[in-house]
């Protein structure tokens, strides 16, 4: 009990900062329906400003301190204010889009300035000890943290209680325009919350720096902490999202003291400071469904259905596109032809990504995850040197049950909680399960050689390519045969209204079980591929299979379009193959690749909101004739008895004779 | 008085009013009728600001107020029940009253609305989404009591209910307009509506056809507007 309180203080201090920034986020969702996946890199880019303004261009820690605050809480949350309303009517899927999008620019921008390494930060608040409790000392610095993340929950508390302002910010996601009516001006309202909410991850951001060093990956990966406390607070009640916060500090500090004792063994070690990302998917997985309602999705716009192509397009396409493939190792030199075979394994990836997302309407971010399982699964079969082709079905098949267990989180909340609940997962698995000997191991590596079936010589690259196309028109076909059969039409009616499916009688359980499955299969196999080219896979932070690309994908291949094979396709050109060739092959390309993917994520996702055509629409008609037909008589025949109150008796418009004065009590 | 001067609106591409006049005179009640699709709703929404005009002019009392937002118009007295049910279904009844109320005067406008409502006060803390639709309609119907507006916007208010719970509605419209505010009334229960009516303006097809006073009309007027576009 004594060494329990000895870490209490330093608990409280962690989970206080965890606190701040899960208010912040639980408050913008609450009031604008976006949960914002970009609220780690608003805490980063308000500590590299920071450390900018403070260490380098030698400003007193105070006004950095408030320029920061300033430029990345005040403008910063009016821009992404800016971003959520034009995300309003949004469908979840393209919400999810737009802020992964935001959060892989703001990520890809700080890397591209200040490089990936942590940068050391000295404590700016004076770190002596005020007073000692047990053997810990409160420093001025933990009280200034904690006092400042309790009287922000204290304050918000209060706001959202008592005030006017406060009960609007919940209304303005039941009804805006109600809201408006009713006397409050609701971009106030949601500029309020906004700038609040960017105001306490930049805060905290800035909290952290001294603490943890300025690295954008370790900020944002802290923040995620964060969704956890968000979780367990319902992403809706501020107290139970302090309380949250401060459980899991205290078992973030307290955990790896006890874990030591009982074992050596660094992965169990591992795991207490990973307590929030499995916590934040253990809430998905025991929540009760009632406890979670999804906020804002009552607004959202459906989707418009893809135009499919004419036959001829369609099987002359694919005839050009199979003939283009296979000539390939022609015209394309062998060093390069890496490059190419891995595209092939983005592909696979791409489609059982887009099979999910464009088809049945659910998000997933961690994709690369599954990839891994696979990647890991045939690197151990070819060790036990099972053949190469069995190897790659028994890593799509071990995937299917990793599939199945995501999916459960869709079967009970689906929507954005489905994002964050395998954004958890994502994590949790990047953190803690590539560790296990079952995928990665401790060594954080594992070979996957490439093969020699009937005495080809796979390891040449160029047959190996024409394998690696082999696996990929098998997982395209895989793909259309889903979209043409019973399934793909229930997946499409499922995204487009699950109760209406349900209400006909469809277990749309069982759908979002098996498409789950089916996309994590796929998944696998483009794993394996990916692996095959550098013939070994690792789990490294740096590698293919992290948390990064993940959001990567979800960013690229949500403004590559909805296409089922055109779209993973160019995604994957995209993401893996034009940065070998010019212009894209500059260093500035590859540095800034991130900000322009993020970029056209949230130019696609947001662009039905500035409604280009309609404007253009207007403008063209503005300047053409009126071509409504009817507009023309009934405007002169208006002319000529203009409707005035003091008329009405005796000049009923449009009346004929024989209605005028029959009488009262019409229509009884 | 409230009016709308030659008004043409619509969404995007489409225009559904064109050329709309209509005139609410002070302290007197206004009904629209018109068949499904007529632009009623549409009237009513760019009456009270949710949706902008093309061309023409709204003006309360004489102040030109086009294109203002709705929360500014809800300033000059302007207040619109909308279609459906017109309240926060997330929040409590009394956190949905202190939205409705003017800023400073929750305290007496809860005690009116529920002087006025009194099954809303008993049920204060409950979560409104869990009340019986007539109680919803009640409580949106609130908005009129509580934010004391001089032109009250009413679109089907009666919608969805059961004929019981519909004449307690219309009881209370009959008490706000003895009380001297001014209504535009858009209603399905036309009998109703043209027994609270000063004034009847018909719509169809986004235009006035007729405008008068109920005892101008009759019963065939009525289906002509409502049945017209099937007869002809």
């Amino acid at each position: 009990m004594t060494e329990f309180l000895v870490f209490l203080p330093s608990g409280i201090a962690i989970g206080s900062v965890y606190a701040l920034v899960a208010l912040g986020l639980v408050l913008t969702y609450k009031t604008s329906g976006i949960f914002n996946f970009a609220h780690g890199g608003i805490a980063a880019v308000a500590a590299y400003l920071f450390y900018e303004l403070h260490i380098r261009q030698g400003w007193h820690w105070a006004p950095a301190f408030l320029v920061s605050l300033l430029v990345v809480g005040v403008l910063g949350g009016l821009l992404v204010e800016r971003l959520a309303a034009l995300l309003g009517s949004a469908p979840t899927v393209m919400v999810v889009v737009a802020t992964v999008g935001l959060l892989v620019l703001l990520q890809s921008l700080m890397t591209a300035i200040y490089g990936s390494a942590n940068i050391f930060m000295k404590s700016y608040l004076p770190t002596n000890t005020l007073f000692t409790l047990g053997r810990f000392g409160v420093t001025v610095e933990d009280l200034a943290v904690t006092g400042f993340s309790l009287g922000a929950g204290a304050g918000l508390y209060v706001l959202f209680e008592r005030t006017r302002i406060g009960k609007s910010t919940t209304a303005v996601v039941d009804d805006p325009n109600l809201l408006s009516l009713q006397g409050t001006n609701p971009a106030m309202v949601r500029r309020l919350s906004w700038i609040i909410g960017s105001c306490f991850a930049a805060v905290s951001g800035m909290f952290l720096a001294p603490k943890l060093g300025v690295s954008v990956n370790t900020l944002i990966l802290l923040v995620i902490a964060a969704y956890g406390a968000a979780a367990l607070g319902r992403f809706e009640n501020l107290l139970l999202t302090v309380a949250g916060a401060m459980v899991i500090g205290v078992m973030v500090a307290y955990l790896p003291s006890q874990v030591s004792k009982i074992s050596s063994n660094p992965l169990v070690q591992n795991l207490p400071g990973n307590t929030p990302f499995l916590l934040l998917f253990l809430v998905f997985l025991v929540a009760p469904t009632r406890l979670l309602t999804e906020r804002g999705v009552a607004n959202a716009r459906r989707t418009r259905p893809i135009r499919t192509f004419s036959r001829p397009v369609t099987y002359g396409g694919f005839a050009l596109l199979g003939a283009v493939l296979l000539l390939v190792p022609t015209f394309v030199p062998n060093a390069e032809m890496t490059q190419y075979a891995s595209t092939l394994g983005y592909f696979i990836v791409f489609a059982s990504l887009g099979m999910l997302v464009w088809m049945s309407g659910q998000i997933s971010l961690c994709q690369m995850s599954f990839a891994a399982v696979g990647a890991a699964t045939a690197g151990h079969m070819l060790q036990h040197g099972i053949s190469w082709p069995l190897a790659l079905l028994i890593a799509g098949a071990v995937a299917i049950p990793v599939g199945a267990l995501v999916s459960i989180t869709a079967i009970r909340f689906g929507g954005i909680y489905v994002a964050i609940a395998t954004f958890g997962f994502a994590i949790a698995m990047q953190q803690v399960g590539y560790y296990t000997s079952i995928l990665f191991g401790q060594a954080q590596r594992i070979d996957v050689p490439r093969p020699e079936i009937l005495g080809v010589h796979f390891t040449e690259i160029v047959p190996f390519y024409y394998l690696c196309l082999a696996v990929a028109v098998l997982a395209g076909a895989v793909v259309l045969a889903v979209r043409a059969s019973r399934l793909g039409s229930l997946l499409r009616a499922m995204s487009d209204s699950p109760t209406a499916l349900a209400a006909h009688g469809a277990n749309t359980t069982l759908i979002k079980v098996v498409v789950f499955c089916i996309s994590a299969f796929l998944a696998a196999l483009g794993g394996v591929v990916i692996s095959g080219v550098p013939q070994n896979a690792s789990g490294a932070l740096t590698g293919p299979f992290s948390v990064t690309v993940s959001l990567v994908m979800v960013a690229v291949l949500g403004f590559a379009g909805r296409r089922p094979i055109a779209s993973p396709l160019l995604a994957a050109i995209l993401f893996q193959l034009i940065r070998i060739y010019p212009p894209f092959n500059t260093e500035g390309f590859l540095k800034y690749q991130g900000v322009i993917f993020g970029l056209l994520a949230i130019f696609v996702a947001i662009s039905p909101a500035l409604n280009i055509r309609g404007a253009i629409a207007r403008v063209s008609s503005a300047s053409g004739d009126r071509r409504d037909p009817s507009a023309g008589p009934v405007r002169a025949r208006l002319d000529s008895a203009p409707v005035k109150p003091v008329a009405l008796r005796s000049t009923p418009v449009g009346a004929e004779p024989e209605l005028v004065g029959s009488g009262k009590g019409a229509g009884r | 008085m409230l009016e709308l001067r030659n008004i043409t609106a619509g969404y995007d591409a489409g225009t559904v009013l064109r050329d709309v006049s209509i005139t609410v005179p002070d302290g007197a009640v206004v009904a629209l009728l018109g068949p499904n699709g007529a632009g009623k709703t549409t009237t009513l929404k760019v009456a009270s600001g949710l949706l902008g005009t093309r061309s023409g002019q709204i003006l309360v009392d004489g102040e030109d107020v086009t294109n203002k937002a709705p929360y500014q118009l809800a300033r000059h007295g302007v207040c619109h029940v909308p279609e459906g049910r017109g309240i926060f279904p997330s929040l409590s009844v009394t956190d949905n009253i202190r939205l409705q109320a003017p800023a400073r005067n929750f305290k007496a406008s809860l005690g009116n609305a529920t002087s006025v409502f009194p099954r809303l006060g008993e049920r204060a803390k409950q979560i409104s989404r869990t009340m019986s639709g007539g109680e919803q309609q009640m409580l949106a119907l609130c908005h009129a009591y509580v934010s004391d507006p001089q032109y009250i916007l009413l679109d089907e208010v009666s919608m969805g209910l059961a004929p019981k719970i519909v004449e307690e509605i219309f009881e209370y419209l009959h008490d706000l307009a003895r009380q001297g505010k001014s209504m535009l009334l858009v209603e399905q229960y036309v009998a109703q509506a043209l027994k609270l009516a000063d004034y009847v303006y018909i719509m169809d097809r986004g235009t006035i056809t007729f405008a008068g006073e109920p005892g101008e009309i009759s019963e065939e007027t009525i289906m002509n507007s409502y049945l017209g576009s099937l007869a002809s």
